[in-house]
């Protein structure tokens, strides 16, 4: 498998006129770095496996703006600012990367301490996504007994979103299957059936879903109702194609910018030390 | 005057597979006790109850022994979709999903553990859990008036694990700690079998007790590469080429009901090879040997 797919001895440094053209980034390269740009410097980064946005995105604050960053690969915690690279892992205990871990934990003792996990981000996946964040693992149907789609599971999802400051619901596909105005099942609980204080008045102390992240933009809730609502357009995305691919009613803002690309800087991170094996140009 | 001696707990992995009856209640660790439960499904166990995940209890449904999962995650694991053998089954009625989540099915064995009839947990309210899985109750709590969810003692007959090592005496120690919820399976169980790489001296255990991670195991079965095709700490790495031959069978059974491949899987891996060592045999030594660590 090649490790490094770009020319390195005609590597260039710096820009768009030394080939980290920001023009060139890729629609996952701009998710990667919109959720860069919400991690902050000292949080607590739970990486879920094999959601190579999220990893990437991870990997780009930690090694631009965030050396004081924890990650936990299930349950090897880390902290690899003095990095070159952070090899993505293959399987539960792959060595190339759980050999950086300064702390191991099992599944079970993680959640023998969850009163600091408001310090933690993660990022979440889903076969259904509803117009409340509200996020479903277990499956579609109408029976769950005789379900027509059988989902993985949970995982540790319904906790995660329970008690994690914030999260964000990552999707590598956009589509009216996935998004709909209420989930078959759910099982991360987001903002419920709407309100501000969806999520207080059941006594959730986590600050449930912030922004929703696809291929084609990025949403956030509306602060009064939680409903969900376009917040940017990647660039070559029409509202009509948002709209068309969803299976609810998007709030839709009279004016809604397009999503930042990378800097060239920002490019040049992800393309030679997050992401070296191009998994988000493809 | 000699003293009675202790008794050593080594048994081979066909004697460990005879404590497993029809519907147990039984817990498998990760990583997985391969060779125990190649043994389980060769006895033709029925109506099993399965705490577990992944492919190892994919299988376990694929062979005909699972009635019941107690599982929050049955995937092909990183990018894996849903495992095939769990999904067709599940879709069809044909096994019960106890529906729960990482830290749900923590709290239960805690509480199995621990003799209580429940304990609470936040983790999942507001959630279809509760509403799936009756065995989940939604409850005000008498202290402060909070709203958790009462989880019932899980309290697996058997679990069965896989280590780095044992003495006879079943004081195991794991290489890199313990994983995943080993050990509160092992709390939980009535009775716990640990499969390892190496049988080790009991004075080895006793010059670092520190390490000792499951004080006392039932039973120890000796079976190096015990947890192929999946990885052990320190030993070795996954076998993703063989994995992959399970699950390219396992969805042709589920997805094109052609159960021919998986069939023959089954046959030339679990059923015809009698002992383990009749299984690394068949898997080869090239390819044993190409897994150790980078």
């Amino acid at each position: 498998m090649p490790t490094d797919e770009m020319p390195t001895d005609e590597m260039p440094t710096h820009g768009a006129a030394t080939g980290f053209d920001p023009a060139t980034a890729t629609r996952q390269e701009i998710m990667a770095t919109f959720l860069a740009n919400d991690l902050q410097d000292g949080e607590i980064l739970q990486i879920g496996a094999a959601m190579p946005v999220g990893e990437v995105a991870v990997r780009l604050a930690h090694f631009s703006h965030g050396p004081n960053m924890e990650l936990i690969f299930i349950g090897a915690r880390m902290n690899a600012a003095h990095l070159d690279v952070l090899p993505t892992p293959e399987f539960g205990w792959d060595r190339r990367t759980v050999r950086w871990a300064e702390s191991f934990s099992d599944t079970g003792h993680r959640f023998d301490r969850v009163k600091d996990w408001h310090r933690r981000v993660f990022f979440i996946g889903g076969v259904q996504v509803d117009a409340f964040g509200n996020t479903n693992l277990i499956g579609v149907g109408e029976n769950h007994r005789r379900l027509r789609f059988r989902g993985p599971g949970s995982v540790g999802t319904s906790t995660l979103s329970t008690l994690v400051g914030r999260y964000h619901i990552v999707l590598n596909s956009h589509s009216a299957r996935t998004f709909v105005e209420r989930c078959d099942f759910i099982s991360a609980y987001g903002w419920g059936q709407g309100g501000a204080d969806a999520r207080t008045k059941l006594g959730i102390p986590g600050g449930g879903p912030k922004y929703c992240i696809t291929p084609l933009c990025v949403m956030d809730f509306a602060p009064d109702t939680k409903r969900m609502r376009l917040h940017s357009l990647h660039p070559g995305v029409t509202v009509e194609e948002v709209r068309a691919n969803t299976g609810f009613a998007l709030d839709i803002p009279d004016d809604v910018p397009t999503t930042p690309r990378p800097t060239a800087t920002q490019l040049e991170i992800i393309r030679t030390r997050a992401d070296r094996r191009g998994a988000l140009r493809h | 005057m000699s003293s009675p001696a202790r008794h050593e707990r080594i048994v081979d992995e066909a004697d460990a597979a005879t404590w497993i009856t029809d519907t147990m209640t039984i817990a498998i660790g990760d990583p997985a006790p391969m060779a125990i439960i190649r043994q389980i499904i060769r006895r033709g166990v029925k109506d099993l109850t399965v705490v577990g995940s992944g492919l190892a209890l994919d299988l376990l449904i694929a062979a005909g022994c699972v009635r019941r999962t107690m599982a929050y995650y049955v995937g092909g694991g990183f990018g894996g979709a849903v495992a095939p053998s769990f999904r067709r089954a599940a879709e069809q009625g044909e096994i019960e999903v106890w529906e729960c989540e990482e830290g749900i099915l923590t709290t239960g064995l805690r509480a199995g553990a621990q003799g209580l009839p429940f304990l609470p947990w936040r983790g999942g309210v507001g959630t279809s859990l509760p509403e799936v899985n009756p065995d989940l109750k939604v409850i005000t709590d008498p202290i402060k008036g909070e709203t958790l969810i009462a989880v019932p003692a899980i309290e697996p007959d058997v679990a069965i694990l896989h280590a780095a090592v044992s003495d006879a005496y079943g004081n195991v120690q794991h290489c890199g700690g313990p994983g995943w919820l080993d050990l509160f399976l092992q709390r939980a169980a009535d009775r716990t079998i640990v499969q390892v790489e190496k049988i080790i001296a009991n004075e080895e255990v006793r010059s670092d007790p520190w390490a000792t991670t499951i004080a006392g195991a039932d039973a120890v079965v000796r079976a190096p590469y015990g947890a192929h095709p999946f990885y052990s700490r320190g030993y070795y790495v996954q076998d993703r080429a063989f994995t992959r031959l399970y699950v390219e069978a396992a969805t042709a059974a589920a997805q094109a009901g052609d159960r021919g491949p998986l069939d023959a899987f089954l046959t030339r891996y679990v059923l015809e090879p009698e002992t383990h060592g009749d299984y690394l045999e068949r898997v080869g030594v090239k390819q044993l040997i190409a897994l150790y660590e980078y």
